[in-house]
């Protein structure tokens, strides 16, 4: 490649990708593949917001649904109560939501592994109760609707809309993680992941890190979870608080790959269409969820580091740096331990 | 301000519920013993067990309680093969996360399985003894929560027998302590760890016999168990059998009391409220022993 190849290259694809992935409504036949197209958007944005933390620290959450159900409820409840406008209402919901993702970080980061899961998965299930049980402000189990506020547009234009408003969510979450990638703060938090006691020991503020980190990725998801509202405008406790949807994030960007920057959009791309096509094909039943859970197991047995490695590794493609640490040659290590002890 | 004999009644039903707990909730702390796994599968399985035991009850005419004749040794065998044969493949250092994953991942398979057999309508067994109270000194005991009290106390203290006096149990116990120094004095660890998760699985055949004919249940019911389970094994300290039967009493009498003295939200978010607390002030369990504060 010439140098000139080199410096623009990689640029000029993301562009072209991104191009293409806009024209995306405009090429499908019918409204429904719209429809499925904005879900998947929203799902790579919630995937990609879930990394920040996921594939940074190495902290699996299955609880991120509960940020994105407060999201989602906050700004239905703004809308709804206080009457704000929805761009006010969806901000306003996600800073709330990220500064109780402070208070929850603060007691949750200070457990590891197993410990983390069992957390962040009694945490969503301990917001699912609550919606449930304040039926005053929630409307309980019944959910909540929120009033249209789009006026004039169709269910299609609407979609429309919401697909690029998803997308731009998107844009700005890459944007945030291709920033960390390349930050002190990243590579601090990355220590973390590969081995914390040491990391702290050479003076990384990893209780810090955690919870920035992990209140950035709630804080993301919080506006996914707002958006979805107004494009919803239906919200079902029972789905937007599930385990299921914290799950989700979990599997796309473990597919996709964690350590990669568009890991969790490959792999929202792949398991969202999937679980909509399993859905219309199986949706009578709930043997859908057999399928996404063969998926699942099939993932962490045999691909545990994602699809990209592993297909590059099947065209001989791998390349050196992108291994753990500990893969890593002792002269990459030495690198990166001076990067955190600065 | 409810009365004494509510209160009586709340805190008589609240063992009898905590001994079921300490029964469904005995399986993960030996799984969490022997690998460091956190089984989010194991409730997925309990109700499993309770829908082969209400086949076993319709179409062969068991008696619900004989079911797990059939179904422990079932599930003991699928135990040791998915120990064998599917997270004894994850690697040692994502162990903790993978494992979380590939159990959820069977948690899935489980429900949707169930769901498209069974569909998702409710289902209940209701043998004629369960329908019955005993009254005792003014309060009401249900005969089905007595004999899962029961069945609970049974299977522990055949798990207690099984861990303290046999040679298995004490291997396996050396494997939960050191599993390098229980090699090195000779154990094969492999093996005995395979075979704990047989035992720890073949404790939800029992729990899902149990359960069947206590409460009503549906292919997604075991989402609500996932949470008040984990509760329980952290408040009591993961990986101590012991730890966890006593906050299973524990948070089993405290929910009793909210519940017939507040809601039943507030009942359910105890086993929350709990958990966080515990995190906040001793991480490693209130009952647990050394091994629990590793992590």
């Amino acid at each position: 490649m010439t140098g000139l190849g080199r410096r623009f290259g990689k640029p000029a694809l993301v562009l072209l990708g991104a191009a293409l992935i806009a024209s995306y409504p405009w090429l499908v036949p019918n409204s429904y593949l719209v429809y499925a197209g904005v879900l998947t958007m929203m799902f790579a944005g919630l995937a990609t917001s879930w990394n920040l933390v996921g594939g940074f620290t190495g902290y699996v959450s299955l609880g991120h649904s509960a940020f994105f159900g407060l999201g989602a409820y906050g700004t239905g409840l703004l809308i709804t109560r206080a009457g704000w406008p929805w761009v006010l209402s969806i901000v306003a919901a996600g800073l709330g939501v990220g500064v109780f993702a402070v208070i929850v970080g603060i007691a949750a980061m200070r457990v590891r592994g197993a410990s983390f899961v069992i957390v962040s998965i009694a945490l969503v299930a301990a917001v699912n109760l609550l919606a449930q049980g304040w039926r005053s402000l929630t409307g309980g189990s019944v959910g909540l609707r929120v009033p249209t506020q789009y006026g004039e547009l169709t269910r299609l234009e609407a979609h429309y809309l919401f697909f690029y408003l998803f997308m731009g969510l998107l844009a700005l979450t890459l944007l945030t993680w291709w920033f960390m990638d390349r930050s002190r703060f990243g590579t601090g938090l990355k220590a973390i992941r590969e081995d914390e006691d040491k990391a702290e020991s050479l003076g990384v503020p990893t209780a810090g890190f955690k919870v920035v980190a992990f209140a950035l990725s709630a804080l993301f998801v919080a506006f996914g979870g707002g958006l979805y509202a107004v494009w919803f405008r239906n919200l079902d406790p029972i789905f937007v608080f599930s385990i299921l949807i914290g799950s989700y994030m979990v599997l796309m960007s473990l597919l996709g790959g964690v350590r990669y920057l568009f890991g969790p959009l490959l792999g929202a791309a792949i398991v969202a269409p999937a679980g909509e096509f399993f859905l219309l094909r199986l949706g009578e039943t709930q043997i859908h969820l057999t399928a996404m859970g063969l998926l699942l197991g099939v993932v962490v047995l045999f691909m545990p580091e994602g699809i990209i490695p592993a297909v590059a590794k099947l065209f001989g493609l791998r390349r050196p740096p992108a291994a753990s640490i500990r893969e890593d040659t002792a002269e990459q290590r030495a690198t990166l331990e001076e990067a955190a002890v600065q | 301000m409810p009365s004494g004999s509510l209160l009586l009644q709340g805190l008589a039903l609240g063992v009898l519920t905590g001994g079921l707990y300490a029964l469904l909730s005995s399986g993960l702390s030996l799984y969490f013993g022997v690998m460091r796994v956190v089984m989010v599968a194991h409730p997925a399985f309990l109700f499993l067990a309770a829908y082969l035991t209400y086949s076993l009850h319709n179409k062969a005419g068991l008696d619900p309680l004989l079911t797990i004749l059939v179904t422990v040794p079932l599930f003991f065998a699928a135990g040791v093969a998915i120990q064998r044969l599917l997270i004894a493949r994850l690697a040692a250092e994502t162990m903790a996360m993978m494992s979380v994953l590939l159990t959820f991942a069977m948690a899935l398979v489980i429900e949707g399985t169930l769901g498209a057999v069974y569909t998702g309508s409710f289902r209940s067994i209701n043998p004629e003894y369960a329908t019955k109270s005993l009254d005792l000194f003014g309060t009401q005991l249900p005969y089905d929560r007595l004999i899962g009290f029961g069945m609970a106390a049974l299977t522990l203290a055949a798990l207690f027998v099984l861990l303290k006096v046999t040679r298995f149990g004490r291997s396996l116990r050396a494997t939960i302590q050191h599993p390098q120094a229980a090699r090195l004095v000779g154990i094969k660890t492999e093996r005995v760890t395979g075979l704990g998760f047989g035992v720890g699985l073949a404790t939800a055949a029992v729990g899902g016999a149990v359960l069947a004919i206590i409460t009503p249940f549906f292919p997604a019911a075991h989402w609500a168990w996932i949470g008040k389970l984990m509760a329980i094994i952290v408040v009591g300290g993961l990986g101590s059998v012991q730890g966890a039967a006593i906050a299973a009493l524990l948070l089993g009498v405290v929910e009793s009391l909210v519940l017939v003295t507040v809601d039943a939200t507030w009942a359910t978010m105890m086993f929350y409220i709990f958990l966080f607390l515990t995190l906040l002030v001793r991480p490693q369990g209130f009952f647990g022993g050394r091994l629990a504060q590793r992590f």
